[in-house]
Order: C-alpha cells, then sequence, then structure tokens
C-alpha cells in the first residue's frame, strides 16, 4: 500500500566561520587605461557562481558592462587571500570585499569625474559617467579611466573585509556566535510503499531567505541542488564503516539520487537583506541542504504516524519501523 | 594476435576525423580519448560505468567510455562533447544548459549534454518521464538535476 | 590494467578456435560492463581476451518455428527495442529496461550477464522464468543445450568450459494467453544493483485456474531458481487472495531454507512476497 505525508521542515544557519574564528578575506579591483577592469579574488568558484557575482558586484558599482570585466581567481601568485570557499561565505565576506574594492577606485575615478564635467551629482551607468541634472555633460567610463591614467592616480585597490566575530561567553552562551544567518524552510510531499519500504519524494519546495539574490538563478541552484543532497542524506545515503574503514567507497556504492529519484524542487527566494551583506545579501549554499531531511522525516511520520530517529531513512529501516509497528 | 607488450593498429572516426592510433589492448576508449587524442571534454569520473561522466557517442549510442576497451571501436564513430559544438558555435543543448542554469561545477556536464544530444535525435519531444529516463545514466552532484531537465525541455521545445 | 593480448572474433568458428587453444587463460568480451571493471582491479588477469561483439551470427532476435532466439551478443536496449520480444516477452523487456542506465544498456549484452552470473543479475532470472535454453558451442564437444536453470553452478560461476561460448539463447515463445510480470526493487530507479527482483510467468485455462506458473526471485538466493514450491501451491487453483498467500508463503520458506537465516532476511524475506504478490496480481 501506498502512503502519502507531507512534513516541513525548518533551519537556521550561521554564515562565516563564527565563534572569532578568524573569517577575512580581500579582493582587489583595477582599472585599465581602456576602460576595462581588472578584478582580482583568492576565492575558488566551484560551480556555485562565485566568479559571476564578482563581476556583477564590480560591474554594477562601477556602472560597466558585465562583459568588461576580467576576473582572475585562486592564483596564489596574484590574487590576495579571501579565505576558503567555505561555511557559505564568499558572497557574504568576499562580496563585501569586492564592494569595498570597486568604491574605493570608483571613489577616485569620481573625483577626476567631477572636475573633468564641473558636477558633482554623478551617476555611473551603462559605460557613461554624467550628471544627473545636465545630462549633456557626460563622459564615457573609458575616457574617464584614460584620465585618471595620465593624471598619475592610484586606480587599483584592495580591500579587507574582517566579520570574524567576538564570541559567546563560554558560560552563559550568550554573544555573538555569527556574524550573521540564513532561514529557510522545506516542504516534502513523501510516498511511502509500505510492501518495501521505500519512500519518494514527490514534492520539495524550499523558501530561504538569502537576504538578497544578487543572481537569482544561481541562487536557485544552489537551492534545488542542496535540497537533493538533503534528500539523499535522508534516505539512501550511507556511509558503512568497519574498523574506521569505509566499506562503500565507490559511486556504485554510495547511493546519490539520479534523475529518475528527484522532484523538480521548488525554490522560493525569500529577499529580506541585512544591512551588512553586499546589497544585503547572505548565503545559501549550506542552509540548502539542512532543512531537507526533517521536512522529510516529518512526511514520513505524517504518512506512517512512525518517529523516526535514526538516518538513512532507507529500505530496511522504513520497513522494520512500519513492521514494528505493526506489532 | 597482439602480444602484451606490443601495441595494436587503432582506426576510427572521432568527431568527424580520422584518427589512427597504435594503443595498447588494455586501454579504454576513454584512456585513448584523453591520453592519447587530448580530448579531456570527457571526464573520468568512476571508471566503473557507474556515473556517466565518460559518456560519448559510440555508432551514434551512448556509452560509458571507461568501459570500452579502445580496440573494441575499431572502425567506429565517435562523437565527444568537443565534436558537439564550440565557443564560438555552441549547440542549441548546449545554449539552453547555459541559459537555464544547469552547469554548476561542469563535471557532470558534457556526459549530460552527450546523453541529452542522444535522447533528443531518438525522440525529439521527449516527455518528462522519458527526458529522466535518458540521464539516468549521468549522476549529478551539484544541480539535483532540476535545471537540466528544464533545459532538455527547453532545447526540445525550440527545435523545428 | 595489466595488459592482455586482444583478439576480435569475426565468425563463430573464429572465436572457438580462439577459445580451443587457448580458452584457459582466455576472457571473452562482449559489451565489457562486467569484465572492465574485474580486469581494472586484475581480479581476473587474463592472457588474452576475445572480442566477440563483431560477429553477427551471435546477435538479433528472431523467431523460429515455436521459439524465439536471441543472440548473446543482443544488447539490453536491443531486447528493448526488439518487436518480437515486446510482443511475446515482455517481461524480458522490463527485466533488461531495469539494467542501469541508459549507457550501460546499450553495451551491457544478454549472455553477459549470464555469463557474469551475478547472484543479483536481473536478465537472467527473467530468462529462468522464461524456460531459456543456452546453446553452447566448442571445436571439441559442438553444441550443447543447456537448460539455464541448470547453467548457473555458483555465483559468478556458470558450467560453461573454458573453450564454450555461448552462442544462442532460446526459449518456447509464450502462448498469446501467457502473461509474464516483472518488478525490481532497488536502492534508486537507475544505476542500482537489485535489492531483490521477481519474475513471474503466469497461465490461467479458462475456468480461471492457474494452468502454469514460473516464479524466479533473483538477488535472494546465491543462485536463482524457480521456486516450484510455490508454484506447485497454486498450480490447478484459482489465484485467490488465500491460496496466493499461501504461495507466497512457501516462496519465502523456500528462500530461507536454500540461504539459511541471514542478516538480511528480516528484510527480505517479507519484501519478496510483497513484491511477487503484487507482480501475480498485475497478471490476474
Amino acid at each position: 500500500m501506498k502512503k502519502r505525508g507531507i512534513g516541513i521542515g525548518c533551519m537556521f544557519y550561521g554564515i562565516g566561520y563564527g565563534f572569532s574564528r578568524q573569517d577575512i578575506s580581500a579582493a582587489t579591483v583595477e582599472i585599465c587605461e581602456d576602460g576595462s577592469v581588472i578584478v582580482r579574488s583568492g576565492e575558488v568558484d566551484y560551480g556555485q557562481g562565485s566568479d559571476t557575482i564578482f563581476c556583477q558586484i564590480v560591474a554594477e558599482e562601477l556602472g560597466v558592462r558585465y562583459d568588461q570585466i576580467q576576473l582572475i581567481t585562486a592564483d596564489t601568485f596574484v590574487t590576495p587571500n579571501a579565505g576558503p570557499t567555505s561555511a557559505s561565505r564568499v558572497t557574504y565576506v568576499t562580496g563585501n570585499a569586492m564592494l569595498k574594492a570597486a568604491r574605493a577606485v570608483k571613489k577616485t575615478l569620481r573625483s577626476v569625474a567631477e572636475d573633468i564635467l564641473g558636477e558633482t551629482d554623478l551617476i555611473f551607468s551603462d559605460g557613461m559617467v554624467f550628471s544627473e541634472s545636465s545630462r549633456e555633460k557626460e563622459i564615457s567610463f573609458r575616457s574617464l579611466a584614460k584620465a585618471a591614467h595620465l593624471r598619475g592616480l592610484q586606480i587599483v585597490e584592495t580591500a579587507w573585509h574582517d566579520v570574524t566575530t567576538k564570541d559567546v561567553d563560554p558560560e552563559t552562551g550568550q554573544g555573538k556566535a555569527y556574524s550573521t544567518y540564513a532561514w529557510a524552510s522545506q516542504l516534502a510531499e513523501v510516498e511511502v510503499d509500505t510492501e518495501t519500504g521505500k519512500v519518494e519524494v514527490l514534492r520539495l519546495v524550499a523558501a530561504h531567505d538569502v537576504g538578497k539574490a544578487i543572481n537569482p538563478s544561481n541562487v536557485e541552484a544552489q537551492i534545488e541542488g542542496g535540497a537533493i543532497m538533503g534528500m539523499g542524506y535522508a534516505l539512501e545515503e550511507e556511509i558503512r564503516q568497519e574498523g574506521g574503514h569505509v566499506q562503500n567507497r565507490s559511486l556504485g556504492e554510495y547511493m546519490i539520487p539520479t534523475a529518475l529519484d528527484v522532484p523538480l524542487v521548488e525554490a522560493h527566494i525569500v529577499e529580506v537583506p541585512v544591512s551588512d551583506g553586499p546589497y544585503g545579501a547572505k548565503g545559501v549554499g549550506e542552509p540548502a541542504l539542512i532543512p531537507t531531511a526533517p521536512a522529510i522525516l516529518n512526511a514520513i511520520c505524517n504518512a506512517l504516524d512512525i518517529h523516526i530517529t535514526e538516518l538513512p531513512a532507507n529500505l530496511e529501516n522504513i520497513h522494520r519501523l512500519i513492521r514494528e509497528k505493526g506489532e | 594476435m597482439s602480444k602484451p607488450d606490443e601495441k595494436d593498429p587503432l582506426q576510427m572516426t572521432v568527431n568527424g576525423k580520422a584518427v589512427s592510433l597504435s594503443i595498447k589492448p588494455s586501454w579504454t576508449l576513454l584512456h585513448v580519448l584523453r591520453e592519447e587524442l587530448r580530448l579531456t571534454g570527457t571526464k573520468k569520473g568512476c571508471e566503473q560505468g557507474d556515473c556517466g561522466a565518460c559518456t560519448v557517442l559510440m555508432d551514434g549510442k551512448t556509452v560509458n567510455a571507461c568501459l570500452v576497451l579502445a580496440l573494441q571501436a575499431q572502425g567506429s564513430v565517435i562523437e565527444t562533447i568537443e565534436g558537439m559544438g564550440t565557443a564560438e558555435n555552441l549547440h542549441p543543448l548546449q545554449e539552453s544548459f547555459l541559459a537555464n542554469g544547469a552547469v554548476q561545477c561542469g563535471f557532470c556536464t558534457p556526459g549530460t549534454l552527450m546523453s541529452a544530444k542522444a535522447l533528443l535525435s531518438d525522440n525529439p519531444s521527449p516527455s518528462l518521464q522519458e527526458i529522466r529516463v535518458g540521464i539516468s545514466g549521468n549522476l549529478c552532484r551539484c544541480t539535483g538535476y532540476t535545471k537540466i531537465v528544464k533545459a532538455i525541455q527547453s532545447a526540445a521545445s525550440r527545435k523545428p | 590494467m595489466q595488459n592482455f593480448e586482444f583478439y576480435s572474433a569475426v565468425t563463430i568458428e573464429d572465436g572457438l578456435a580462439c577459445l580451443s587453444e587457448r580458452g584457459e587463460t582466455c576472457r571473452i568480451i562482449a559489451g565489457g560492463t562486467d569484465l572492465i571493471p574485474l580486469l581494472r582491479s586484475e581480479e581476473v588477469r587474463p592472457v588474452c581476451v576475445l572480442n566477440i561483439l563483431n560477429v553477427e551470427a551471435l546477435k538479433g532476435v528472431a523467431e523460429e518455428g515455436d521459439c524465439i532466439w536471441i543472440g548473446p551478443a543482443t544488447t539490453f536496449t536491443e531486447i528493448m527495442d526488439s518487436g518480437i520480444l515486446q510482443r511475446s516477452a515482455p517481461l524480458l523487456v522490463q527485466a533488461a529496461s531495469s539494467v542501469g542506465g541508459p549507457q550501460i544498456r546499450n553495451r551491457g549484452t544478454v549472455a553477459g550477464n549470464i555469463a557474469t552470473a551475478s547472484p543479483a543479475a536481473d536478465v537472467l532470472p527473467a530468462l529462468m522464468a522464461l524456460d531459456a535454453t543456452l546453446e553452447v558451442q566448442s571445436l571439441d564437444a559442438g553444441i550443447r543445450r543447456i537448460p539455464l536453470t541448470e547453467a548457473i553452478l555458483q555465483p559468478y560461476r556458470t558450467c560453461l568450459r573454458s573453450d564454450e561460448l555461448i552462442v544462442g539463447i532460446s526459449m518456447p515463445r509464450p502462448s498469446s494467453d501467457t502473461r509474464g510480470g516483472f518488478e525490481k526493487l532497488g536502492r534508486r530507479h537507475a544505476l542500482a544493483r537489485a535489492r531483490m527482483n521477481v519474475s513471474v510467468v503466469l497461465r490461467t485455462d479458462p475456468d480461471g485456474c492457474v494452468a502454469d506458473l514460473r516464479i524466479v526471485p533473483g538477488a535472494v538466493m546465491p543462485v536463482a531458481r524457480r521456486m516450484t514450491e510455490a508454484e506447485s501451491v497454486l498450480l490447478g487453483r484459482r489465484p485467490e487472495p488465500g491460496v496466493v498467500e499461501t504461495a507466497a508463503e512457501a516462496l519465502a520458506e523456500g528462500i530461507l531454507k536454500t540461504t539459511g537465516r541471514r542478516s538480511s532476511s528480516e528484510y527480505k524475506l517479507p519484501v519478496v512476497k510483497n513484491i511477487f504478490k503484487r507482480v501475480l496480481q498485475r497478471l490476474c
């Protein structure tokens, strides 16, 4: 017999390393004579899209086209230390360093533009810099860059951003653990085959407060991928150890979901900007997989009226719980 | 018959070009593509046929290149990701993957694209279930498959 | 991977000559999906590997009188695409479609599934339920016909001699009133070894009584076999719930008798009963 159930899981998660562990990042923005922009970051993009948002942030600040940015990353010879790509921190920490560096060069460019155009209400947009009140007073970003070079001004800036927290009191637990927190809820609808213990996840809906989605498509992608990692963790992923030796070391024995095992995840981005994130952004990488297992376990509980206290909720464990309940 | 230390001749067509090599019988098609022909778009994942990262087209059908002895590809027509499209001239599936955010780390992408291409060649208007089956031999950890499926749906619906 | 000599047979005779000379140190390769991982891990270290995928005479699906003949080098995909098998033996098509993923199915072959003789094979038990016979040939002994149910000696060992090649798989064409069903249970819906599978072939007579019944569960015993102790409960009777339950009990007992109690028995025995009952149910 097939039984359906719905469950919800909620989570909050500290972004960054927290607990007074060092959490700094640096970024460099350089304006070239031809108006192109070189950005250097120590951060590794392993597919989550940090490269993309660094270019977006700098392009947004300087009012240039995204494809005018030349990005150099993860080269210890030339890129400043950004800290690891971990702890869901890159947008929040390195993104801020990017923003600071971009704003610092912008300040220099602005003063040159003010001097050239004779106005102070300047806007950087679409590759141009112009006066908001007198639109005909304009200069291309490219010409402005050249002018700054000719004046011998410094238009390369490295900025540091530090979110290292003060920590909590070891006795009371009060204080500042993390610099900011992400919040999320996920809902799972499951169908359990009581004859075999197989759990199918029919629907997975995920709502994540990310502060600000600088790149909504990439944020959705993180949510979707993380939720399926959470699903695998809940159902059939298991590291089997004997005497400290992992027994199932291959992709054929450690069972991650295939395209036939997953629902199409419905990702909802919630934006409640934080004052100390770049454009209000926080993080989403790890949060994406945290509420999934609880949501699925709650859904199984809703379907079968059993309480699950161990993972994975695999064929054998679910079937055993069903048999025990029947007895 | 070959001796263990000798190399055997291998002739096949790879991405439209005739290729002639001298190879060890124990070499797999994956090894030959990556190490001898320097076509590193095809990825080495598990080398056991459990992940699909090494998926290529062999005589029009998707295979795990790690599970083909190269000499079994004698006279075969092989297509790898490099033959699917170039940066200047992307295949519609590649465009769709990019437009729909279906690429994260990119490791599964070449193999998944090969499977998607084979799927749409055989079945230009696949159902959702058929798409899932079509890429069921390609593991992806980053995306959870949602955007990959949507990218394939989108490419299928755009075809003339 | 230790290197080896590679020979690609063009005809059956080629292949037999090679095996006759060097069968002891030779491994046959078809789709390679089972063999190549063994070569890579050096669990097997043959001096020579004989490729039979180029032998046209070993491919195809054909109807020969009352029989269906399947070429040993027929891939799982070709099984699924065969009009003959779709019409006459959909059980086999279902079993083949449950193996691995598309890439594996495009290479893995029927004979490979048989020759590897994994306890968790999917197509092998389905062929047993369909009463398949192996045609095996050698230079010395000519052609032998072996019922598939007698061909598997132990996990990963068939009765094939080192100079023998599987040259055909044949089975009686099921009558038009025969129905077959298959269900595989795995930890995921692709790229998964069977936790168990059940093949059932059923024919009822005009009164609705069971006239012919074949039950072959897979991945529950070291070697798959027909569960005649369960079949005999239902033969001649209507498949009503009480009788079916008794048959399912006999199925579980038969498995337990063969394997003895194992740590997996607690899960597998009740579940294989459930899967058997619902496969049978779908055929009634």
